[in-house]
C-alpha cells in the first residue's frame, strides 16, 4: 500500500511518469497476480492484459488508492471472465493445478517448515475453497477492499459478502488444521 | 444422515450455530480481515489463520514482477507527456475530428449553394429575357411575373431562319413561329443540305443581315447565296445557319455570334 504518497504518484504516473507507474505496478502487482492465480489459470497472461487496460485509462482515472485497487481488480475480473470463456471454447489442455505443485514440494521437515507458511501453499489452500469463498478471501483481505467495493465487484450485497467471508476464513482454517499448514 | 440433525464432520463447511468458535467467533475474523492484531487469548487457530492471511498479503516475490517490463513497455508506448494528459489528450481528439470532416462538408454546402444561386439567377434572367421554351416561360410568367411567352400560330409560312429571328429576339412573332408551331428545325425534319428547294415562298425570305451571317460560316469556294448564279441554300422552315455547313447546329448561341462577328465584315459586291 503506498499511502499518503499514493496521490503524488497517480499525479505523476498520469503525466507519463513511468517511475511513477512502477511504483504502481510493484504495489499491486503480487496482490493483483495471487488473485488472479485463484480465480483464473493463466493469471500472468489476464494480468498482463488488466495492465494494458489500465495504462489505456489511467489518464482519465480520479479517485484515491483505493479506488484504484478496486478499479484495478474489476478490470482484472472481467478479463478473467473473458478468458475463461474463451478457455472454454477451446479444446481441454491439461493444467497442473497449484495443489499437484505443492504436494511434490516439503522434502524434509525444515524445509517443510518453511513451505508450510510460504506464500504458495497458503494461496494453494485458498485455491481448494470454493470459487466465491476464494475470490472474497482474496478481495477482501489480501487486496484489502471494503466490503462494498468487493460487493459490487463480485455482484452480491454488502452483507453477503461479510457472511460468506467469516464462512471462507472458517473453512480455510479447517483446511490449513487438516493440511498441516498451520504452526 | 441418521437423526435430526447432522453431525459438524458430515458438513465441515456450515457454519453450525452451537459449533464451537461457530458465531463467537466473528469479532475475531472481522479483525483479521481488517488486518488488525488479534487479542492474545485468541485461539491458536485465529492466531494460525491471521499469520497464513498476513503470508498471502505479504510483499511481492521476484517471480511476481515479472511482468513489468511489458507493462512499463506498454505505458512508455502510450504515455508520452502530451498523449496521457486528460486536458491535451480532448482536445487532440477534437483536433482530428473537427479537421478532417467538416471541411468537405462546408465545401459541398457551400460549393452547392453557390450552384443553385447560379442557376436559379439564369433562369431568372433567361425568363426576363424571354428566352425559355413556351411553357416555362408560362410558367415563370406565373411564378416570376417574367414576361409571357409569344402567342402561338397555328401554322405560318415557314421562313428562312425563322429560328435566327427567334433566338434573336421573341419580339417579332411574324418571323419566329418557334418549334411549338410545328415546323420542322432540326436536321431530321429538314432536307438535306445542297438539295434544291422549290417550294420556298417569296415572302419568307431571309432579310439580308441574316443571310450574310449565314453564308460567312460556309465553307470556302461556296457561293454565296446573294452573289449572282448562287444556289439558295435554305429550305422553306428551316433556319438558313442550320444547313449551312460550318455551323455548330445549335438553335439560338449561333446566329447572335455570326451576325456580330459579321456586321463587321465586308458586304457582297
Amino acid at each position: 500500500v503506498i499511502g499518503a504518497a499514493f496521490g503524488v504518484t497517480l499525479a505523476r504516473a498520469q503525466g507519463g511518469d513511468e517511475a511513477a507507474f512502477a511504483c504502481l505496478f510493484r504495489d499491486v502487482q503480487p496482490v493483483l497476480l495471487r488473485y488472479l492465480r485463484v480465480i483464473a489459470p493463466e493469471a500472468e497472461d489476464v494480468a498482463s492484459e488488466t495492465w494494458l487496460q489500465v495504462v489505456r485509462g489511467l489518464p482519465d482515472f480520479r479517485g484515491g488508492e483505493e479506488a484504484f485497487r478496486g478499479w484495478l481488480f474489476t478490470i482484472a475480473r472481467h478479463r478473467a471472465v473473458d478468458a475463461g470463456r474463451a478457455r472454454s471454447r477451446r479444446p481441454d489442455l491439461p493444467v497442473d493445478g497449484l495443489e499437484r505443485t505443492d504436494q511434490q514440494t516439503a522434502p524434509d521437515a525444515a524445509e517443510a517448515a518453511l513451505e508450510a507458511i510460504s506464500t504458495r501453499s497458503v494461496l494453494a489452500l485458498v485455491a481448494a475453497l470454493p470459487r466465491d469463498h476464494a475470490e472474497i478471501i482474496m478481495l477482501r483481505v489480501v487486496a484489502g477492499l471494503d466490503a462494498v467495493d468487493v460487493a459490487r465487484i463480485v455482484g452480491k450485497s454488502p452483507g453477503a459478502v461479510r457472511v460468506t467471508a467469516h464462512r471462507a476464513l472458517r473453512r480455510l482454517a479447517d483446511l490449513a488444521e487438516r493440511a498441516g499448514v498451520t504452526r | 444422515m441418521s437423526g435430526p440433525d447432522a453431525l459438524p464432520g458430515e458438513m465441515p463447511g456450515f457454519p453450525f450455530p452451537g459449533r464451537p468458535g461457530g458465531e463467537h467467533d466473528e469479532p475475531l475474523l472481522d479483525m483479521i480481515i481488517a488486518r488488525r492484531a488479534l487479542p492474545p487469548d485468541a485461539p491458536q487457530e485465529m492466531h494460525d489463520l491471521a499469520c497464513m492471511l498476513a503470508a498471502l498479503a505479504g510483499p511481492g516475490e521476484p517471480g511476481e514482477l515479472t511482468g513489468e517490463a511489458a507493462a512499463r513497455a506498454a505505458f512508455a508506448r502510450s504515455a508520452s507527456p502530451v498523449g496521457l494528459a486528460p486536458a491535451a489528450q480532448r482536445p487532440m481528439r477534437r483536433h482530428r475530428q473537427s479537421r478532417r470532416p467538416r471541411r468537405p462538408l462546408l465545401s459541398r454546402a457551400g460549393l452547392t449553394v453557390a450552384l443553385a444561386c447560379a442557376a436559379a439567377g439564369v433562369s431568372v434572367l433567361a425568363a426576363y429575357a424571354n428566352l425559355l421554351p413556351g411553357p416555362v416561360q408560362r410558367l415563370a410568367h406565373v411564378a416570376v411575373a417574367a414576361p409571357p411567352p409569344p402567342p402561338l400560330r397555328a401554322a405560318p409560312p415557314p421562313a428562312v431562319g425563322s429560328l435566327l429571328s427567334r433566338s434573336a429576339g421573341r419580339t417579332a412573332p411574324a418571323r419566329s413561329p418557334g418549334p411549338a408551331a410545328g415546323m420542322p428545325h432540326g436536321p431530321g425534319g429538314s432536307p438535306a443540305h445542297g438539295q434544291p428547294h422549290t417550294s420556298r415562298p417569296p415572302a419568307a425570305r431571309t432579310p439580308a443581315p441574316v443571310r450574310s451571317t449565314t453564308s460567312a460560316s460556309c465553307a470556302p469556294g461556296q457561293k454565296h447565296p446573294a452573289q449572282p448564279g448562287a444556289e439558295p441554300s435554305v429550305v422553306p422552315g428551316s433556319p438558313a445557319w442550320w444547313l449551312t455547313p460550318g455551323c455548330g447546329g445549335v438553335p439560338g448561341a449561333q446566329p447572335k455570334r455570326v451576325a456580330t462577328k459579321l456586321s463587321s465584315a465586308p458586304g457582297p459586291p
